[in-house]
């Protein structure tokens, strides 16, 4: 078994404290994941992927450092990874979803804030997230209050550069966006020493245009009446996303699509006849936060799809990659960008539309509204949402809950309510 | 009781080349993190069915394949806690 501590020292890691996630991960995986039945052969890729989750990928990023490369970390799927990939640099998307960092987080930051943010700030302070610790920069945003605040302190442990995200969409904010985007590629080019050329960004265009349509077509096999993946498989593969080297990615989990409509095909299912289809809409879901959909996953439904970032905020709609000049491909990025329909935004109401269509088009028989608990945003948003929603004759619940195991049972019950509801 | 059965290695790609092999022969195997009472490091395990295990053996032998060893564990339902 390789041995990754000497890296993890030099990466300025608490060891022992990191040990105790190391100890408790295999367990909770195994539980969630590998208890399973009938999973595509594919998804032993990904189980390679948790395997070596602070091994194998923290290595290529010291490797990448070691001649002379940067890594950036990111939280929100606003931050064009476009720029980072064309400056030279990698770019991982911070994990915030263990329960494991909300005391470290709370050690500075007001209890009363969601888990989120205390989980990616306790994560740095804590010293036990090896991306975290080898990141040169953090590009936050302004999505929300929590964090806006919360870049101050990190700004303190880390550099942190924070980009700043109108929460209207007219034609103005489409410039002050575009803007934006500019100003972070001084930034990148100042941080790497490499310059962000029509040529590089074209290509970094055309690579995540690529990671989208292949995240596309694993959420497509997913609207067959037979499903060929769990959805805890399919959020897994989306958090890995965030992560993971992008040319493997797209590769594996093209070989996993394949597999899937195979699947299809031969009519191979992971779910029963009458197995309820489940939307899940809100709030992103990071590793390692399998809560909500093991939860309906073993109440007798299969989750269909996320109307979330960790879902298909992440990959709809490609950037156009007709533009070649840097105005044009900026101005393309800064339109794909602000097309996301984040409850940051006021007024939003292409997400109703956006949940009405996905429970359409993935059959859903419901939609759970799941938020983060004191995400005021996704909060406040499920009035409008729930009023569509019931417009549009979609029965749905809403659940807030955090990373804890306190509401485990109460959560159950609540959607095996429901379940049964949405089946008379 | 019921058994898990494990292959460790001492690298991750020795770990995939066994794993590309078994998927050649048709043998069925899933990859899993290390269980903590196997080993103190994180990193990638295999799990096979018992019945395969010879032929198992056998491609390792005739590979340049090096595993760190087999092992069982008793298999316990333990409930599950989100960290």
């Amino acid at each position: 078994m390789a041995d990754y501590r000497e890296l993890w020292q030099k990466l300025g890691m608490d060891l022992e404290k990191h040990d105790v996630l190391c100890e408790v991960l295999p367990q909770l995986y195994g539980g969630v994941y590998l208890s399973q039945e009938n999973r595509p052969e594919g998804m032993n890729y990904y189980n390679f992927v948790v395997s070596e989750v602070h091994g194998l990928r923290i290595k290529e990023l010291d490797d990448h450092k070691q001649q002379g490369g940067k890594v950036v970390g990111t939280f929100c799927i606003f931050v064009p990874d476009e720029l980072i990939l064309a400056a030279g640099a990698i770019g991982v998307g911070l994990c915030a979803g263990s329960q494991f960092w909300i005391e470290d987080g709370e050690r500075v930051l007001p209890r009363n804030i969601c888990p989120l943010v205390k989980a990616f700030t306790g994560a740095k302070l804590s010293g036990t997230c090896p991306y975290f610790q080898s990141c040169d920069m953090i590009i936050g945003e302004t999505t929300c209050d929590a964090k806006k605040k919360a870049w101050e302190i990190l700004d303190e442990y880390v550099d942190t550069y924070v980009m700043d995200l109108p929460q209207m969409k007219r034609e103005k904010d489409y410039k002050k966006w575009a803007e934006e985007i500019y100003d972070l590629k001084d930034k990148l080019e100042k941080l790497t020493g490499n310059t962000i050329t029509e040529e590089k960004l074209h290509e970094a265009i055309k690579l995540c245009n690529r990671k989208r349509k292949a995240l596309q077509r694993l959420y497509n096999a997913r609207k067959a009446l037979n499903v060929p993946i769990s959805g805890k498989d399919a959020l897994l593969i989306s958090q890995i996303a965030f992560y993971d080297n992008p040319e493997r990615f797209i590769e594996m989990t093209n070989k996993l699509c394949d597999e899937l409509e195979e699947r299809i095909e031969k009519g191979i299912s992971i779910n029963k006849k009458g197995d309820k289809r489940i939307l899940i809409s809100g709030t992103p879901m990071a590793v390692p936060n399998w809560k909500i959909h093991h939860i309906v996953e073993t109440s007798g439904a299969v989750v269909v799809a996320e109307e979330t970032c960790t879902g298909t905020r992440y990959f709809e709609n490609l950037v156009d990659e007709t533009p070649t000049t840097m105005d044009g491909m900026i101005n393309a990025l800064a339109d794909r960008y602000l097309k996301i329909n984040c409850a940051c935004f006021t007024p939003n109401k292409g997400r109703e539309e956006d949940i009405i269509r996905l429970a359409k088009e993935y059959r859903a028989d419901g939609v759970i509204y799941n938020s983060l608990q004191f995400c005021h945003t996704y909060n406040i948003e499920y009035a409008k949402v729930e009023k569509a929603l019931k417009e549009a004759g979609i029965p749905v619940i809403f659940i807030e809950s955090d990373y804890s195991n306190d509401d485990i049972g109460q959560i159950q019950t609540r959607v095996e309510a429901f379940l049964e509801m949405i089946g008379q | 009781m019921e058994y898990d059965y494990y292959i460790l290695f001492n690298t991750h790609t020795n770990g995939l080349m066994l794993a590309n092999k078994l998927k050649e022969n048709n043998i069925k195997y899933t990859i899993v993190p290390t269980p903590r009472q196997l080993s103190k490091c994180c990193g990638i395990a295999i799990t096979y069915a018992l019945k395969d295990e010879k032929a198992i053996l056998d491609i390792i032998d005739k590979s340049a394949i090096k595993v760190s060893g087999l092992h069982s564990l008793e298999r316990k339902n333990i409930d599950i806690k989100f960290i």
